[in-house]
């Protein structure tokens, strides 16, 4: 009998399962890489450590809406990450385990990874972080205008994530937060451009498609912003019917950001596999195929731009995992509500110019400790993050 | 209030049958910690429409509570009343809205990092429970049938990988009479062994015509829910527009107003004799995600929620096409009866419905000698788990459905 229907599970082995997951996203590494990138994945590749430039940027992609490895590490699942198997993760450094013990919903994990501090809040309310964020941290620390540092970001739940509350850091020094729906929308109520075949970019997430999300104040006025990414309305709009996610329309605003400001910190969060909560197990596919494919596109911008190519890092995980087949109080891949372990472990993958190549890091390591990764990877000081630099990166 | 302070007439708006299920077991319920207490009452308060494998894991808890010594019960407790709650908490109707207390414990248990604290406790409690009494195995073998593809073509993605490590994969199948055949073998089962909807029939688009003429068997299908669904999502934009003109309204205000609908809310109308599957299928729509929308969430949730609460000895379930994604404004408003059918990808949302069917199913009493079968409907296609055959075994010999099944018996 598999775990009998319980009032609810949970399994005291934490971290040995972790440890299990993080061994077996080992295995399966290895197993991709007999089939021709052993010598890469395995052998010893140079650090580039020498050839790193003094203006460093680093890019943040994060998944919210988690990806098991069933459908991406597993031998089964691989199928669906192409781009990351056979782009990205030869030149990367890939953490095998990266553990979430906080709460598991989208914006209130998000905003623990950019404060490196268990963030406690009710995940749908209008709220900012109550500790510094990244973002401060970086332009207090460094002395960085406001547009050195951006967050695009998939729903309007999203737009305090920019900077913290103001209780423990002086404001002014957060990130400018874009929600490229808000942005369409807006856009599509100033121009001419019928929004008829436009509403699927619209959705603003899939946990609770009947949540009304919080207003949206955003401290940059819509048509400042558009004027800054010197976008005609039209143009906007017009790409946007060319797209077939959401998602693609972050990517879209992520790569005109990058050309008008070059921004030294620049975080993405990707959101369509959250498509996942309504059940549809090929919806939730697609949405993990077409974030493998713009991650790639991600690396390829970066890697084609002059202002980054060379002097980039990019930092790539899932906010966490979603609930196990096995999990008696969940429903699998549905939804991550049970914290189970499988649904707490994650991954990591770093690429850059000072960053090993075809490396794994084991042992285990906290969704916190991302924060303080960044402010050791670009030199600024994070005090109140309670995580740890990950050195593999460094 | 606090629980000592439960009384007779604290009950006096639940159900009748439930209020005299909290009568006889005051005692013991005036006894637990406020976080148990709530489960408890969750099931308690739904006891009028329990289906009876509901109704005798609630009775014999309350015996083994009843009977337990104060030390023991009070040791059984102390997990639950170690969680420390807040007043604003304690303070709330939790008596006659269990199912809110729940959403809003939850929510403070996550803020608290208590959660697993908590999963731990309840996890620990139900082990007990089993350890006490045992799941009592089924008069006969459970059998459950997944019937996959309705509709669709085949792919190149593989069906049943996930199920046949655990049984033997047919490919030979000659598929003609097919379903009449497997719905004539749930007939059988339901005429040989005639239990309280013990033998369900869970379809994903229009009923089979003669599975409405099986007695015993209980039926309910996406189809003539559809329009309950529909109703539920009107309902629902009344209350958010009524409750918050233009504003926002909270997620937990949403759940609460949700778990308080009725059958009679999604016009959902029957018998007082089928009583309990209206307000299962009230359940289901209101307490699933997707499941309103897309037919094959449907029946992969209904049919989990079906082996879990009811524990049938017999589950036909069938998947259909769903209609094709769009953005969630528009399938929350449209027909999904007449809208462009996503044929690709419901073959494999049913493929991992198949296998979570086969999960949920060994989950109960006596699972090891279980029957499991998963067919492509229409194609020579199965993966058939029963003691008798060997897993991981691939068959390509022509083969009849009726052979399979006697194979699996």
């Amino acid at each position: 009998m598999i775990g009998s229907y319980s009032v609810s599970t949970r399994t005291e082995c934490l971290q040995q399962i972790a440890q299990q997951r993080a061994m077996t996203r080992r295995s399966f590494l290895r197993s991709a890489a007999a089939v021709g990138t052993a010598s890469r994945l395995f052998g010893f590749a140079p650090l580039r450590a020498a050839a790193l430039p003094k203006e460093q940027k680093t890019v943040v992609v994060t998944f919210g809406g988690g990806a098991r490895d069933e459908e991406t590490f597993a031998p089964e699942g691989q199928e669906n990450i192409p781009h990351l198997m056979n782009e990205l993760i030869p030149q990367a450094t890939f953490c095998t385990q990266v553990v979430n013990h906080g709460i598991l919903g989208h914006y209130v994990a998000t905003a623990t990874l950019a404060t490196g501090v268990y963030e406690r809040f009710d995940n749908f309310a209008d709220v900012a972080p109550k500790n510094p964020t990244v973002f401060e941290y970086f332009r207090k620390g460094l002395g960085r205008p406001a547009t050195d540092t951006w967050v695009i970001a998939p729903s309007n739940g999203f737009n305090r994530i920019g900077q913290s509350d103001g209780t423990q850091f002086a404001p002014g020094f957060g990130a400018q937060v874009i929600l490229p729906k808000h942005l369409l929308a807006s856009a599509l109520s100033k121009t001419s451009t019928s929004s008829a075949g436009l509403d699927f970019l619209l959705q603003d997430n899939y946990e609770d498609p009947l949540f009304t999300p919080p207003a949206v104040q955003s401290n940059v006025q819509l048509s400042g912003l558009i004027e800054m990414l010197h976008l005609s309305l039209d143009d906007f709009t017009h790409h946007a019917k060319t797209l077939s996610s959401a998602d693609e329309l972050s990517v879209y605003v992520m790569r005109q950001l990058m050309r008008q400001f070059a921004p030294s910190l620049l975080w993405i969060t990707l959101h369509d596999m959250d498509i996942a909560h309504s059940g549809a197990y090929s919806l939730y596919l697609e949405g993990i195929r077409r974030t493998d494919r713009l991650c790639a596109e991600i690396w390829q911008m970066i890697e084609t731009d002059p202002e980054y190519k060379g002097r980039t890092t990019i930092l790539i995980l899932p906010d966490f995992g979603r609930d196990s087949d096995f999990s008696a109080s969940g429903n699998g891949f549905q939804h991550h509500r049970t914290g189970d372990p499988l649904s707490r472990t994650t991954w990591m993958m770093a690429l850059g110019p000072h960053i090993r190549q075809s490396r794994t890091v084991d042992r285990p390591l906290d969704s916190l400790d991302l924060v303080a990764t960044l402010g050791a990877m670009m030199n600024f000081a994070t005090p109140s993050a309670k995580g740890k630099p990950i050195v593999e990166v460094l | 209030m606090h629980p000592r302070d439960l009384r007779v007439e604290t009950f006096a708006k639940y159900p009748p049958q439930a209020r005299s299920l909290a009568e006889a077991n005051l005692r013991v319920l005036k006894r637990m910690p406020l976080i148990l207490l709530s489960l408890v009452l969750r099931q308690v308060i739904r006891y009028d429409w329990s289906f009876p494998a509901e109704r005798e894991q609630l009775l014999l808890q309350f015996e083994f509570l009843d009977h337990l010594d104060a030390g023991s019960f009070d040791a059984l407790m102390s997990a639950f009343s170690a969680i420390p709650l807040p007043d604003e908490l304690t303070s709330t109707d939790w008596v006659d809205h269990p199912q809110r207390f729940s959403e809003q414990l939850t929510a403070y248990l996550w803020s608290q990092n208590q959660i697993d604290n908590y999963h731990q406790t309840a996890q620990e409690y139900q082990q007990r429970l089993q350890k006490a009494f045992p799941p009592r195995p089924p008069v006969v073998p459970r059998w459950t049938i997944v019937v996959v593809g309705r509709g669709s073509q085949p792919s190149e993605r593989p069906l049943f990988r996930r199920l046949l490590p655990r049984g033997t994969l047919f490919t030979q199948i000659d598929p003609a009479g097919g379903l009449e055949l497997l719905l004539d073998a749930v007939r059988l089962r339901a005429q040989q062994h005639p239990l309280e909807y013990g033998h369900w029939y869970i379809e994903g688009g229009e009923p089979h015509p003669e599975a409405a003429a099986v007695p015993g068997l209980t039926m309910m299908s996406y189809n003539r829910l559809a329009s309950a669904a529909k109703q539920e999502f009107a309902l629902l934009n009344r209350f958010t527009k009524r409750a918050s003109p233009g504003g926002t309204v909270g997620v937990e205000a949403v759940s609460s107003y949700i778990a308080g609908l009725g059958p009679e809310d999604l016009n959902l109308k029957g018998t007082p004799a089928d009583a309990a599957l209206r307000n299962f299928e009230v359940n289901i729509l209101t307490q699933g995600a997707g499941c309103q929308i897309y037919s094959t969430t449907f029946v992969q949730w209904a049919s989990r929620e079906c082996l879990h609460r009811a524990q049938p000895l017999t589950l036909l379930a069938r998947f259909a096409t769903r209609q094709s994604d769009a953005p969630m404004e528009q399938l929350l408003a449209r027909d999904p009866l007449v809208q462009p059918q996503d044929k690709a990808g419901s073959l494999i949302d049913a493929d991992m419905g198949a296998y979570y069917t086969w999960i949920n199913q060994s989950r109960l009493a006596d699972a090891e000698q279980s029957r499991f079968l998963a067919w492509f409907e229409d194609h020579g296609l199965a993966c058939a788990i029963a003691p008798p055959l060997p897993p991981g075994r691939i068959s390509t010999a022509p083969i009849t459905m009726r052979r399979v099944l006697d194979a699996m018996a």
